[in-house]
């Protein structure tokens, strides 16, 4: 199911420059685009075309140099300047996976996947049980009391998902989430990606270098010198059809 | 969830040896604390224990405590008289060190009490009794070691303990031992055999060659005991003590004694005070200054830690801003690690304290009001420390996640 959730993302015109004079850079110009609840994308581009710039815009992290954005029906930047309360919102409409070091090495396994709720003040009974749940769906849930360390670099990355998920965000940024992982486990972790955006209605938007898993993903967006170019219908949408 | 008690579980042993290091170096803060208080009861004691109202003394000394002071045993008398005064008894005291007969030496101040009316009934006798006769018997701090029953042979006598005194020192330490005057004043007096018969040759000749010499009545005294020489007074004393009579004027009793032209009245208050702003001034600022240094290295070790604590997490920290984390999970987070740091450290120094303190060669007084202060300066030092780490907190990026 896609529903439940109404907005996705709508960006338009995002732009960002580094620097002034002789250390100007225009790390993006002018990227609009929507992503729909429930659809999966992928982010191309060579090093240093402006990938990151864009995600930490997305999430929030540095506001864009101008430009218009609104995650899951609700405005978050207007003219470059970001709208309400980040912190709010990074709670309550986004979740992140990074290449590594996701996890708190000091909070458990469950402690770390529930640690987004306990932030927004969930009761601490609710918050174990929807841990539980989630942990239990990503395969994870026997590993629950373990800390990071203890983890294989799969389970980590497990543990990391659940926890950009338990709060159903409206929109998931991962920067590379697969790239320490070898061909099978990165697959996996694509098929995640894909089963919470059917599932849970969450917008995706995955940064990648990696090839192997481009027939998972419903839509490809490239970049190159922060000029992006929004993919039609995508690979995954042909090879399984009506999604999942 | 608490995020402070995780981390510190996290890493547990570091946080515990850390705690130790920092809990020790308070115990010597609270010990720099109770030995300062120490010096002052310790100072102020034996004076103290007398309960005197006056103190005669020596014209322009500042007697009998803080220098030497000498004044003929007569003026107990003449103080007696002045109208206003209940009671007036001598104060001499002179320190001894001698050996024991069974070779080991005891160093003590002896002071004589006015016999009959003080037998040191006021003094704190904590086992025993007050002195009974007028020779012979003692009164030992408990600080000298010796039992109840002991027979300590000093000069050609033997004096025995009959009681046991708590917490009165001399101000350089000694142990104080009660005599009665005259015993005091025999022990300190008492020479050889052989020096006296030397002593009083050497006086006959002297006065055989002077003109004196023609008096036979003269020269046979001259060869006699001191006291016995009608010219030669008794042995002088180093102070005499009154108490004033209930309703009497201090002020015109004082008026009367400063009119004798050959002696100084101090009341205990000034007593006291030329106590503590002479002979222990010196060490009780070093000791304040040595606390004082304690307290600043014990707030930048604490900053120090606190601040790598935090780097160590930077990135759990950037992490949790990335999630959308208040600042005030945040500081308090940081904060509650300091407090607990100091907290335990504060809790060991007291516990390690109240073992320890009384195995400390001088008084150490620790009082509940002295354990209050050391832990409002560590609850400062705490916070202090954990604005060093809360700067760092605040300055991390959420960035630094993504850039792995
Ligand atoms: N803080 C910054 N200050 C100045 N320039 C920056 C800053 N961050 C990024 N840039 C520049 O912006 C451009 C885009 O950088 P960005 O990090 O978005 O690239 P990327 O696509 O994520 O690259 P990579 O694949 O290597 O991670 C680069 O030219 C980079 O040098
Ligand atoms: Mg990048």
């Amino acid at each position: 199911m896609t529903g439940g959730r109404s907005g996705g993302v709508v960006a338009r015109s995002l732009s960002k420059h580094y620097g002034e004079g002789n250390t100007y850079v225009q790390a993006l110009s002018e990227a609009g685009f929507e992503i729909q609840p429930g659809e999966v994308v992928a982010l191309l581009g060579p090093s240093g075309s402006g990938k990151s710039t864009l995600l930490t815009i997305l999430g929030l992290i540095n506001p864009p140099s101008s430009g218009w954005l609104s995650i899951g029906g609700q405005e978050v930047i207007r003219d470059g300047q970001i709208v309400g309360n980040a912190n709010i919102i990074r709670r309550r409409e986004l979740g992140f996976v990074f290449q590594r070091s996701n996890l708190i090495p000091f909070l458990t396994a469950a402690e770390n996947v529930r640690l987004v709720l306990e932030l927004d003040d969930v009761p601490g009974r609710e918050a174990r049980q929807r841990a539980r749940d989630i942990m239990e769906a990503l395969g994870v849930a026997d590993r629950a009391d373990h800390l990071p360390a203890q983890l294989s670099g799969g389970q980590q990355q497990r543990v990391a998902i659940a926890r950009s998920l338990i709060h159903q965000p409206s929109l998931l940024l991962a920067d590379e989430p697969t790239a320490s992982l070898d061909k099978e486990l990165g697959r996996q972790v694509m098929q995640l990606f894909r089963s919470a955006a059917k599932d849970r209605g969450a917008a995706v938007l995955v940064v990648t270098h990696d090839q192997r898993a481009l027939d998972l993903v419903d839509r490809i967006f490239e970049i190159e010198d922060g000029v992006l170019t929004v993919g039609s219908e995508g690979v995954a949408a042909h090879s399984t059809p009506g999604g999942r | 969830m608490n995020l402070a008690i995780r981390d510190v579980r996290h890493d547990l042993s570091r946080f515990v040896l850390t705690a130790v290091g920092l809990g020790l170096l308070l115990t010597v803060v609270l010990a720099m604390t109770g030995i300062y208080n120490g010096i002052i009861l310790d100072a102020t004691a034996l004076p103290d224990s007398f309960g005197a109202d006056l103190w005669i003394v020596q014209r322009e000394t500042r007697g009998p405590f803080a220098e030497l002071s000498r004044i003929p045993a007569g003026l107990e008398e003449r103080a007696r008289s002045v109208p206003g005064v209940a009671e007036a008894r001598t104060y001499v005291a002179h320190t001894i060190q001698r050996d024991l007969p069974d070779g080991s030496p005891v160093r003590f101040m002896a002071v004589g009490l006015s016999w009959p009316d003080d037998r040191g009934q006021a003094l704190p006798i904590v086992a025993g009794r007050p002195i009974a006769q007028p020779h012979y018997e003692f009164l030992a701090d408990r600080s000298l070691g010796l039992p109840l029953g002991a027979r300590i042979p000093l000069g050609r006598e033997v004096y025995v303990v009959v009681g046991i005194t708590d917490g009165l020192l001399a101000s350089g330490g000694e142990p104080a031992a009660f005599f009665t005057r005259s015993d005091a004043q025999k022990i300190q007096n008492e020479t050889s055999n052989e020096s006296l018969r030397l002593e009083r040759a050497a006086r006959s000749a002297r006065i055989r060659e002077s003109e004196l010499g023609r008096d036979p009545e003269l020269l046979r005294f001259s060869g006699a005991a001191t006291s016995l020489i009608p010219a030669i007074g008794p042995a002088p004393v180093a102070a005499v003590m009154l108490n004033l009579a209930p309703g009497a004027s201090e002020a015109s009793v004082r008026a009367t004694l400063e009119a004798w032209q050959d002696v100084s009245v101090y009341s205990q208050e000034e007593q006291r005070a030329l106590i503590l702003g002479g002979v222990v001034e010196k060490t009780r600022r070093q000791i304040g200054l040595f606390r004082g240094l304690l307290v600043v290295i014990s707030a930048i070790l604490m900053g120090l830690i606190i601040y790598t604590m935090t780097v160590d997490k930077i990135h759990s920290i950037a992490l949790l801003k990335l999630l959308g984390a208040r600042r005030t999970v945040i500081l308090g987070m940081i904060l509650q690690e300091s407090l607990l740091l100091g907290g335990l450290a504060y809790g060991l120094a007291v516990v390690l304290g109240n073992v320890a303190f009384d195995l400390f060669p001088r008084r150490v007084v620790v009082g509940n009001e002295h354990r209050l202060a050391l832990l409002l300066v560590v609850a400062l030092i705490s916070v202090m420390a954990s604005i060093v780490g809360i700067k760092k907190a605040l300055a991390a990026d959420p960035n630094e996640v993504l850039a792995g």
